[in-house]
């Protein structure tokens, strides 16, 4: 083993072992590349200033002398950072160590010899594929017009102009997709330079004796060039007839390629305009701390999410039908268009990790039980609430890991068995659930030293809120349990749930006195 | 509380009428079902109810006869297509305009068109499904609290009560009475006559004077209510 390959694999192993390695890359990777990151677009407004900055300096530049210190922020400050930032790219481009490491793991264990040419090569391809690649070769250009001495370089300067594309993440997007249709655009080049090198030729052997204006072949691929994009200056025109027929040739052409090229443009837009909006949902899915989760955009879903919404709730939305995705879109809410029944786009939306909980609203039973067999495969803790179809489908869904079933069916029938002996106290309730009415029905909990904490219920004076006790909800050994309508000597503890009723005024006035008063007395006691 | 008891009937017996079949408590009245599917009528036969009717969906004669026979005090339009909801109750209300009609919908839109067309009170089972499942994640407490209360506690009731004349209750204010201390009831609201039939909730702090024929929606054990009534009752008889 040689020396350059000792260092090598002591250099990967080295750095594949330091902690602090990793997160300073991980760092200027976040930076760079990731959109996802909090700071990231402060660097990119950053760089932008850099920017514009730097190519209003050089146009100032080209008439007027400017100031020595102007001149030395961009040819030092701007053109470093613009260096620093090239060769940062090009670390966090590659795990290069990991190169290294692959390569000693399997000479060790298939026991053959390190091959460090294979390696080198290796490290040396992925720099390359970095330095061409369209953003890298942008950067690269750049850096160029702060060289003064080579005026023709001030052309670079554009690429500055280009460069500001890199950090607006929607003209990314518009490269993509057009190099998305690469062969197409290829073939209509090859197309549209054939059609000029025939013409542009053929203008000039009809012509180079008889036309005034036709000198040189150039002359001829200029004048073929003007008239295929159909701009047609005038400036060069044939005179003798074959060169017109060709002219006509020419022109028919111009105008089918031109549409050809605007047809491509548009049609991988269209294609791809579902994954921009996606990936766009995705990122905004992402920015979520945590969000209820619907799987099924049916009538029922978008009522509960209009609850959701009104409570100022995060939530988002899956669903498979594209024509739904777009009301879920008008509504303006979070909507995925896809099937939740899949594992890996639960996995995408970190649901595991974010949701509150999984609510099944699809169009059937069967597709609540796959959906809620998916989440459950996946988080174990999550609550799934699901609704339910037929009456057979209740144990099945249960089955699948659902912890609530709803069916409006039942609803329907538990509110018709009450409505008619008391239709208003019905309705009453039901309006006060929908909050339809301005009344609600809320829980506050007793918290740990606010003044409800360890006091009768005669001593709170409820009614002074404008408040109806229904009852207390407490949890003790015996498990859950609802107090109703509690007498005046029922003591409050810490962890009780009041369910009062009132308008929601009142409500939260009274919540805010709780959670005041134990705050006050935390206060005091440190 | 009937001297004769109630008819009532149930229009469809699908996934929505099986329930509310299921759930009808027997002490309100005898429930008579209404289909327009063979199908539908053999399950609803197999589940023990005798009370029948087979009709067309278009034959308003036999639909009149059978309101003429009976005499019901409510219809519950509950099929599972909430169109034909709509046309039952038009239906009903051209062949007999007092019906008093209970309909199920699913959506805004169909309750307007319930109500337009006559129907007294309209049951939209995705709004109380929207609302379970609301509080089911975000105040399960709440959500217990009034299911209990409402369905599954067999002790506690939600019960309107008309006061009656002379009773004790009559022209004293609403703050005069302290209706935990002496009947272990909750008061959540009244209707007040006087100001249309309007339910008013109790903390909206109003001092309610209380007249004959104003109606108190009450929450308490079926014991104290029953006390209650009964006392309304002495009371007037004195």
């Amino acid at each position: 083993m040689n020396r350059l390959t000792r260092f090598l694999i002591n250099a990967a192993f080295f750095l594949e072992g330091s902690a602090s390695y990793k997160k300073i890359k991980e760092f200027f990777y976040n930076l760079l590349e990731n959109d996802s990151y909090k700071y990231k677009k402060y660097f990119d407004y950053f760089m932008i200033f850099l920017i514009l900055s730097s190519i209003v300096i050089i146009i100032e530049e080209t008439d007027h002398p400017i100031y020595y210190w102007l001149r030395f922020y961009d040819l030092y400050v701007v053109t470093g950072i613009f260096i620093v930032e090239y060769l940062l790219r090009l670390w966090v481009y590659a795990d290069l160590r990991k190169i290294v490491i692959e390569e000693f793991e399997s000479s060790v264990f298939l026991g053959k010899r390190f091959d460090t040419k294979k390696v080198l090569k290796k490290i040396f391809l992925k720099i390359r594929e970095y330095i061409f690649s369209p953003f890298a070769m942008i950067d690269l250009l750049a850096i160029l017009p702060a060289y003064r001495e080579l005026r023709i370089l001030r052309i670079f300067v554009l690429f500055r102009a280009f460069k500001i594309f890199r950090y607006s993440k929607n003209t990314i997007e518009f490269f993509k997709v057009i190099t998305s249709k690469k062969t197409e655009l290829n073939v209509l080049i090859f197309m549209m330079l054939f059609i000029v090198f025939i013409s542009g030729v053929s203008l000039y052997v009809f012509e180079e004796k008889t036309n005034p204006n036709v000198h040189s072949l150039l002359d001829s691929f200029y004048w073929a060039f003007v008239t295929i994009s159909t701009v047609g200056y005038g400036d060069i025109t044939p005179l003798s007839n074959e060169a017109r027929i060709f002219t006509i040739i020419i022109i028919l052409s111009g105008l089918s390629l031109l549409s050809f090229f605007t047809s491509i443009i548009v049609s991988s837009f269209t294609e791809k305009i579902d994954q921009i909006k996606y990936t766009k949902i995705l990122s905004q899915v992402e920015k979520l701390d945590s969000y209820y989760l619907i799987c099924g955009y049916s009538h029922l879903a978008e009522l509960v999410a209009q609850k959701l919404k009104s409570e100022k709730k995060k939530l988002v939305i899956i669903e498979p039908d594209p024509q739904k995705n777009e009301i879920i879109q008008k509504k303006g809410y979070l909507g995925i268009k896809d099937d939740a029944s899949k594992r890996e786009v639960l996995e995408t939306i970190k649901m595991k990790e974010k949701a509150k909980a999984v609510i099944c609203l699809a169009q059937d039973d069967l597709h609540n039980i796959v959906i809620a067999l998916n989440v459950r495969s996946i988080s174990k803790g999550i609550p799934i609430i699901t609704r339910s179809f037929s009456k057979n489908s209740q144990k099945k869904l249960k089955l699948a890991g659902a912890d609530y079933v709803v069916s409006p069916y039942e609803t329907a029938g538990l509110i018709a068995s009450k409505i008619l002996s008391q239709p208003i106290a019905m309705e009453a309730i039901i309006n006060i659930l929908s909050k339809k009415k301005n009344a609600v029905c809320d829980e506050v909990e007793v918290l740990r030293d606010s003044f409800l904490e360890n006091k009768k219920i005669e001593e709170i004076d409820i009614e002074s809120y404008k408040l109806i006790l229904l009852g207390v909800r407490r949890i003790d050994e015996h498990g859950k349990k609802f107090h109703f309508n509690p007498p005046d000597s029922f003591v409050l503890k810490t962890g009780d749930l009041l369910i009062i009723m009132g308008y929601s005024i009142s409500v939260s006035h009274f919540k805010s006195q709780v959670i005041e008063s134990s705050l006050a007395h935390a206060r005091k006691k440190r | 509380m009937r001297e004769k008891r109630d008819n009532i009937l149930l229009i469809g017996y699908g996934r929505y009428g099986e329930k509310i079949a299921n759930f009808f408590d027997e002490n309100e009245g005898n429930l008579y079902i209404l289909e327009t599917e063979e199908k539908n009528i053999q399950r609803a036969r197999q589940n023990g109810w005798d009370k029948l009717f087979l009709i067309d969906i278009d034959n308003d004669d036999a639909l009149l006869d059978i309101l003429e026979k009976e005499n019901f005090s409510y219809v519950f339009c509950a099929t599972d297509d909430e169109e034909k909801n709509v046309y039952f109750t038009i239906t009903l209300k051209s062949l007999k305009s007092n019906i008093k009609i209970i309909s199920i919908c699913e959506s805004k839109e169909s309750e307007r068109k319930l109500k337009l067309a006559g129907a007294l009170r309209v049951i939209d089972t995705m709004e109380g499904s929207a609302n379970k499942i609301f509080h089911l994640i975000e105040k399960p407490a709440v959500m217990e609290a009034i299911e209990e209360i409402l369905f599954t506690s067999d002790d506690i009731d939600i019960k309107e009560i008309e006061i009656p004349k002379n009773s004790f209750l009559e022209g004293k204010y609403i703050k005069d009475i302290d209706f935990k201390k002496d009947f272990n009831l909750i008061l959540i609201g009244i209707i007040d006559k006087e100001q249309g039939d309007n339910f008013v909730f109790i903390t909206k702090g109003i001092n309610h004077k209380l007249d004959a024929e104003d109606i108190l929606v009450i929450i308490g054990y079926n014991d104290d209510i029953k006390k209650f009534i009964k006392a309304l009752k002495e009371s007037r008889q004195r």
